[in-house]
């Protein structure tokens, strides 16, 4: 590669993404530096993929080829934070710890609470990554409001601004959502923020079946209460689940909400307010993936009133899933632990009974072999099509991991 | 027939449009001929009717042609449409306040005005919820009757409208005409030979506006006239002229005794002159201006020799006509003056009882009532509480909100009669509105309404107690049991 | 195929009382809500379905002539100004609340169902639907979901792009596609659904929403504070966004716009104030009582002279209707006005509204402001009269000069009306060449032939490169008006 400016150099021995391996690896420093690579790779026809903190290469299935990895680890400023207006600017390669802490002293933070330890800011916008309070704040595409990409070609391209109101143009940022690098490099992003809480308290609650999830929780949601997170834990299918409800404010507020809340669980069964120290240690195990032990991980979807007949589907019903279990009650998103065996029986089964009602079922950590055979998406929609043209016109040479998304774009 | 005071032998407007466009003089009881049904036929979801395929151009002439100061008031913001009666029916520009005010623009502008356009005008309810809803402060009523007024001296009509048109106008605005009518008309209500010529159907064989015409009329009772002079029960707080209206006088005389009774126990002398005809607001809404004129003038020298403090109204078009004599009567030098000086004297009912402050105890009347509030006294006089606080004053019964109460019940005058389907939906939309209340007796202050949304009930197959509110009023001055007001209709 | 044999095929798909073809008719849908541009269009359409609205669509595609979609015809952008030798297809007719699932906190409406209503729909049972344009009585959900519009509650809830969650989209050449989840959350694929959010009708017709529900929430507070002027008060809203308090909203009003407010509305706004302040803090009771006190005490430490408390439910919606009135009230005080739509950083809020003074005053114009203070979303009036020589083009310079001072401080040439036809000129200026193609890749994705809502939103129209057969020159391109992209 000549035209690279010596950016891109031998992959270490064993680099792959997502069993495919992968020879070559970029570093840029800058946006100028990222553009210059692209450019590079594509007057070479290289296929590229984009490495953040390597926490979801896993996601999506595994990508027909792998020329070139562009890193984005050196992209890792917070450029701006403009705490009077509540908006932050910041690299692509920065992570999103380290991005909290720097908002922090001023009180704010990104609301969004991936569970995956050392993701970067861009990779949790591709991988449209979220946790537990997505049911308050909403994910990605809700705090969201600027974008700087890097195309295929290697043009650089904005959208958004640093308002948050704003309705200039279109909103390549939400497109570039969960699009899992395939349309292009998140070089940066600008988000709106949230203050951070000055007080949490939590209410929990034993589930012994699926039915008590949806008896505690269908009230609660039609109420005025307004939870950050409402999250379902359930290792052990022999045990009873537990229901974990987090309110968090100011403290007279979310005192008086978790007495509240207290009281209307109470008549499905003993709802606890927790004490302080375990307040803190409730939210910090809170919205833990339930497979990392496992081979196989799902995430399955469906709309939040249909929660608890999906979970007693997967688990007891026909599907009889055994693997351990976490949920985001409130909001129908629902992360299984699997194997391989019982992953591939049941799939087709499941992924039918959950398009019935509208949700669907991704397979987000697994062997590669096992993805390719059952495809790691599920049916996209009759949307397909329109997909496919929006990725022909965003990358017409099908260089960016290419196969990794819905259907094999 | 005689020949009401202050009537010509034959309208200047309709002479005039008999020598502008070549056609006939006007027709006597409409005939089954009708044109082809031309464009305007299908150039909108609402009521198609065969034109004559005339373009008027210019569109207005000299004589009040829509203001040009009035229209740039308009801002084209559009919070005029949801209110709007006919653009909730069909949805399209042309039959909203705002499209409406658009064709008088580009009218002024030189576009014909065309079947097509005539049509959205005539469309219009007139019930002006627009003026309601208008931030800008748009008087769209004067914009509407300006254009109308053009449209009937200008505009050739087709044979048939025409001549219904005229019999209309020669029939409602005539007391003595329309009770010369009550004893036919009482006789086919109680003999079997109308029960049957209804259950057969027979009455779908005439032409709709006359099928619409006969839905629409109560049941007659006995009439009973106001005396011309009520004294004041107690000491008299002051003297008012009563308008005794022409359907209200013929069809509901009872409200009209009831209307006295209350006044006088509130502290009014009540003169109701006998020679009083009508006040013109059938007229003056359907843009027939000389005629509207003639009738305010009598109106205006009848009462004026009464020697009243004020006129008190007790229906809500003609309140709302009488407080216009101001503005209808500005060209004339002779009338102006007293016309403007007229309307600042006229008060509705409820207007002047709130206005006095009650006298007479009100005695525990225990009802749930639904209060519909007539367009022509809410939108148009922008009399909304007045009735409320009447109502609520009386112990023991309870006001209820109708819903979507800003939308006209379909009767605006004489439209129920020339655009019998949209009246009709509008009426059925209002009905199913009043039944959501739950309430035992419908309350509302004028003879249209009432008529309008009795009929929209039998049609549901639904009877609702109704009555006006002076009618509330009385029973509750006189201490009447409630069944008098729940048991009739 | 000629303009006839259009009609006749039109009046096929709805019937001939969808169809209008008469020039006086068709002259009452030549502009939206924005007066200033107008052009008459070939024929009018008003489905009633959505088959018949993809008909419809297909029907142009198969006649080669554009479409511009209209709702309620409010837009104050130009969005919905017709192409002269196109069809203008009208959702108005298609209002009806499909589905109401209360469970899963949904609705799913037709495009023509008014934004009020879908919150007087839900209302009964507790709960409504957030973003509330001012114009929110009459906009249309579809008209809403072009503009992405917000309106004064958006500060907390978001616009209309965090409330929908699955679109029905007629695409230009008649295909029907479903973008989003509906009821549930994350469906697999791109966010085509936050593409077309916003992108005012270049991309297709929306033929059904499925929109997100809120619970009302328990308690709500508002008051009205009166300033000495709008620095005043953009100190008090500095500090209580600084105190980590996120009212539902804030807006401002200054002098002149109170003036008209109080003659359209009779608010009694405290004479001689130079600015107001209008707070609402939504949410539990607790937090919101805490909170709203705190609101009062910082309104006071930053100089508020008045402060009002809505006591009840009438007296916060007179506070609103003054507010929500401003814009078409302005027509009491001016023969004519420009409502201008910009949006700068909050913290810019001062130093801005300077300089518009400033711009003003160069120019013998007055400008009326009302502004969502809380996203620094500007609403300058820019107040002329049309009658006098020179005016109009002045207050059209006066207006632009105003975006360029919000684009200077880091802003938007527009927070919610939207760019439509009155702005495309200015888009160049806030993005780069590269930004624009970009975003055209996404139009060429949805619209290679260019024939949904052309000449809105981006200044030059790029063609979508070869088409399958012979090469046929564009009449814009050969009028060298467009370029192959």
């Amino acid at each position: 590669m000549g035209e690279d400016g010596g950016l891109v150099q031998p992959a270490p021995p064993g680099s792959a993404v997502d069993g495919v391996p992968v020879a070559r690896v970029a570093r840029p420093g800058s946006v100028s530096e990222a553009s210059q690579v692209l450019a590079a790779a594509a007057a070479d026809g290289l296929a590229v993929a984009f490495v953040g903190g390597a926490s979801k290469l896993g996601l999506g299935n595994p990508p027909e080829r792998a020329d070139l990895v562009v890193s984005t680890e050196r992209l890792d400023q917070v450029l701006e934070h403009a705490a009077g207006d509540l908006v932050v600017r910041v690299q692509g390669g920065a992570r999103l710890a380290d991005l909290q802490a720097a908002l922090a002293p001023a009180g704010q933070w990104l609301a969004l609470d991936p569970p995956e330890p050392g993701a970067t800011v861009g990779g949790v916008v591709a991988a449209n990554a979220s946790g537990p309070r997505r049911l308050r704040y909403g994910t990605v595409r809700d705090l969201i409001i600027g974008i700087t990409v890097v195309l295929a070609d290697g043009t650089v391209a904005r959208a958004g601004g640093k308002v948050v109101k704003n309705v200039a143009g279109y909103d390549l940022a939400k497109l570039f959502c969960g699009s899992l690098g395939t349309l292009g490099l998140v070089a940066e992003a600008t988000f709106r923020l949230h203050p951070l809480p000055a007080a949490a308290a939590v209410v929990t609650l034993e589930v012994e079946t699926p039915e008590r999830v949806g008896a505690a929780v269908a009230p609660l949601l039609r109420s005025t209460l307004e939870p950050s997170a409402v999250e379902l834990a359930w290792p052990d299918r022999q045990l009873p689940g537990r229901l974990t409800v987090v309110f968090e404010g100011i403290q007279p507020g979310v005192e008086a909400q978790a007495a509240a809340c207290a009281e209307q669980l109470g008549r499905v069964g003993t709802a606890v307010v927790a004490g302080p120290g375990e307040t803190d240690a409730a939210l910090d195990s809170l919205g833990v993936l339930p497979f990392e032990k496992a081979d196989v991980g799902v995430k399955v979807t469906c709309p939040p009133a249909e929660l608890p007949a999906v979970l007693a589907d997967l688990r007891s019903g026909p599907l009889a899933w055994a693997g351990p279990v976490s949920a985001h009650a409130g909001t129908g998103v629902l992360w299984m632990a699997s194997d391989a065996s019982a992953l591939a029986e049941r799939i087709a089964e499941a992924r039918e009974r959950l398009a019935a009602c509208g949700g669907s079922l991704a397979v987000v950590k697994a062997p590669p072999e096992l993805k390719r055979a059952v495809d790691a998406w599920g049916p996209a929609g009759d949307a397909l099509g329109l997909m496919r043209r929006v990725k022909e016109r965003f990358d017409p040479d099908r260089r960016l991991s290419p196969g990794r998304f819905v259907g094999g774009i | 027939m005689t020949e009401q005071t202050g009537q010509g032998p034959e309208p200047a407007h309709e002479r005039a449009s008999a020598t502008q466009v070549g056609a006939r003089g006007p027709e006597g009881l409409p005939d089954e001929v009708g044109a082809e049904p031309g464009q305007a036929d299908r150039a909108t979801a609402g009521a198609g009717r065969p034109e004559a395929g005339v373009a008027v151009l210019p569109a207005f002439d000299d004589h009040h042609p829509p203001a040009q100061e009035l229209i740039d008031d308009c801002v084209h913001c559009g919070f005029c449409l949801p209110t709007c009666p006919t653009y909730v029916l069909w949805g399209e520009e042309m039959d909203s306040p705002r499209g409406r005010i658009y064709l008088m623009e580009i009218g002024r502008q030189g576009e014909p005005l065309n079947d097509e356009m005539v049509r959205h005008f005539d469309l219009c309810l007139g019930c002006m919820a627009c003026v309601t809803a208008c931030p800008s402060g748009v008087q769209y009523g004067k914009l509407i009757e300006a254009t109308r007024q053009q449209v009937e001296r200008r505009y050739p009509r087709s044979r048939r409208d025409r001549a219904f048109r005229a019999f209309v106008f020669r029939l409602f605005p005539y007391p003595r005409r329309l009770r010369v009518l009550r004893g036919p008309l009482r006789l086919y209500q109680r003999s079997r030979l109308g029960a049957l010529a209804r259950k057969a159907g027979l009455l779908d064989r005439l032409p709709r506006r006359m099928t619409a015409m006969e839905r629409l009329l109560p049941t007659l009772g006995r009439l009973e006239p106001v005396p011309e002079v009520t004294p004041a029960a107690g000491p008299r707080r002051r003297r008012v002229g009563m308008l005794t209206g022409c359907v209200q006088r013929v069809f509901f005389p009872e409200v009209n005794t009831a209307t006295a009774r209350v006044l006088a126990a509130d502290g009014c002398e009540v003169v109701a002159p006998a020679t009083q005809g009508c006040c013109g607001a059938l007229s003056l809404h359907a843009g027939r201006e000389a005629e509207a004129q003639a009738f305010a003038r009598a109106a205006i020298e009848t009462f004026e020799a009464a020697g009243v403090d004020q006129v008190v109204v007790n229906a809500a078009g003609c309140g709302s006509a009488m407080k216009e004599y101001g503005h209808l009567l500005r060209d004339d030098p002779a009338f102006a003056e007293r016309a403007a000086a007229f309307s600042d004297r006229v008060r509705d009912l409820s207007e002047l009882l709130v206005e006095l402050g009650p006298v007479a105890e009100r005695h525990s009347l225990p009802v749930k009532v639904a209060w519909h509030d007539a367009c022509h006294l809410g939108h148009a006089q922008g009399i909304r509480a007045q009735p409320r606080q009447a109502l609520g004053a009386i112990p023991g019964l309870e006001v209820r909100e109708i819903a979507e109460a800003e939308i006209c019940c379909g009767s605006a005058g004489i439209y129920n009669l020339v655009e019998p389907e949209p009246a009709a939906e509008l009426g059925d939309r209002k009905a199913a509105n009043i039944l959501a209340t739950g309430a035992d007796l419908l309350v509302t202050s004028n003879p249209g309404c009432l008529m309008q949304l009795r009929n929209a009930l039998e049609r549901r197959g639904e009877r609702l107690a109704m009555a006006h509110v002076a009618e509330v009023l009385d029973a509750a001055v006189r201490g009447a049991d409630p069944r008098t007001l729940l048991d009739r209709r | 195929m000629d303009r006839q044999a259009l009609i006749r095929r039109l009046e096929e798909i709805v019937g001939p009382q969808g169809v209008i073809s008469e020039r006086n008719q068709l002259r009452t849908y030549e502009c939206d809500g924005l007066a200033n541009f107008r052009v008459i269009p070939s024929v009018v359409v008003l489905p009633e379905t959505a088959g018949q609205a993809r008909d419809t669509v297909r029907a142009c595609a198969e006649a080669g002539v554009p479409f511009v979609a209209r709702g309620s015809g409010t837009g104050l952008s130009g969005g919905a100004l017709p192409v002269s030798d196109g069809v203008l297809i009208v959702l108005a007719r298609m209002r009806r609340v499909l589905e109401v699932d209360l469970d899963n906190q949904r609705a799913v409406v037709e495009p023509g169902v008014l934004n009020l209503q879908v919150t007087k729909e839900v209302a009964g049972d507790g709960f409504y639907y957030a973003p509330d344009p001012s114009s929110q009585q009459i906009c249309s959900i579809g008209g809403n979901v072009a503009e992405n519009s917000g309106g004064a509650h958006c500060l907390k809830y978001g616009f209309t792009t965090n409330h929908v969650t699955g679109l029905e989209v007629v695409l230009p050449d008649g295909e029907l596609v479903h973008l989003g989840g509906g009821k549930a959350p994350d469906p697999p694929g791109y966010d085509l659904l936050g593409a077309f959010v916003g992108s005012e009708g270049t991309l297709g017709i929306t033929t059904k929403i499925t929109l997100r529900l809120l619970r009302k929430p328990e308690a709500v507070r508002t008051l009205m504070a009166a300033f000495d002027g709008t620095d005043q008060a953009g100190d008090a809203v500095s500090s209580i966004i600084g105190a980590g308090i996120v009212p539902a909203a804030i807006e401002m009003m200054d002098a002149l716009a109170m003036e008209a407010a109080e003659a359209a509305v009779h608010v009694h706004y405290p004479e001689g104030a130079g600015a107001v302040l209008i707070v609402e803090l939504d949410g539990p009771e607790a937090e919101c009582e805490h909170q709203f006190d705190e609101v009062e005490r910082l309104c006071r430490e930053a100089g508020s002279t008045t402060i009002q408390i809505a006591e009840s439910d009438d007296q916060r919606a007179l506070f609103w209707k003054g507010r929500k009135s401003a814009f078409a009230a302005v027509g009491r005080i001016s023969p004519d006005y420009y409502v201008q739509d910009g949006v700068i950083p909050r913290t810019a809020l001062p130093e801005v509204l300077r300089r518009i003074t400033e711009l003003a005053d160069e120019r013998g114009l007055r400008v009326a402001n009302v502004f969502h203070a809380g996203d620094g979303n500007l609403h300058p009036l820019v107040l002329y009269d049309g009658e006098v020589e020179g005016q109009e083009e002045r207050a059209e310079e006066l207006a632009a000069e105003i975006l360029f001072t919000c684009l200077e401080h880091g802003g938007s040439i527009t927070g919610e009306h939207g760019v439509g036809f009155d702005k495309k000129q200015y888009l160049p200026r806030q993005f780069s060449a590269a930004d624009l193609d970009a975003m055209q890749l996404v139009r060429c994705a949805f619209d290679p032939e260019g024939r949904s809502n052309p000449g809105k939103v981006f200044p030059t129209p790029r063609l979508c490169g070869e088409r399958p057969g012979p090469r046929r020159v564009h009449p814009a391109e050969q009028a060298g008006l467009a370029e192959v992209f």
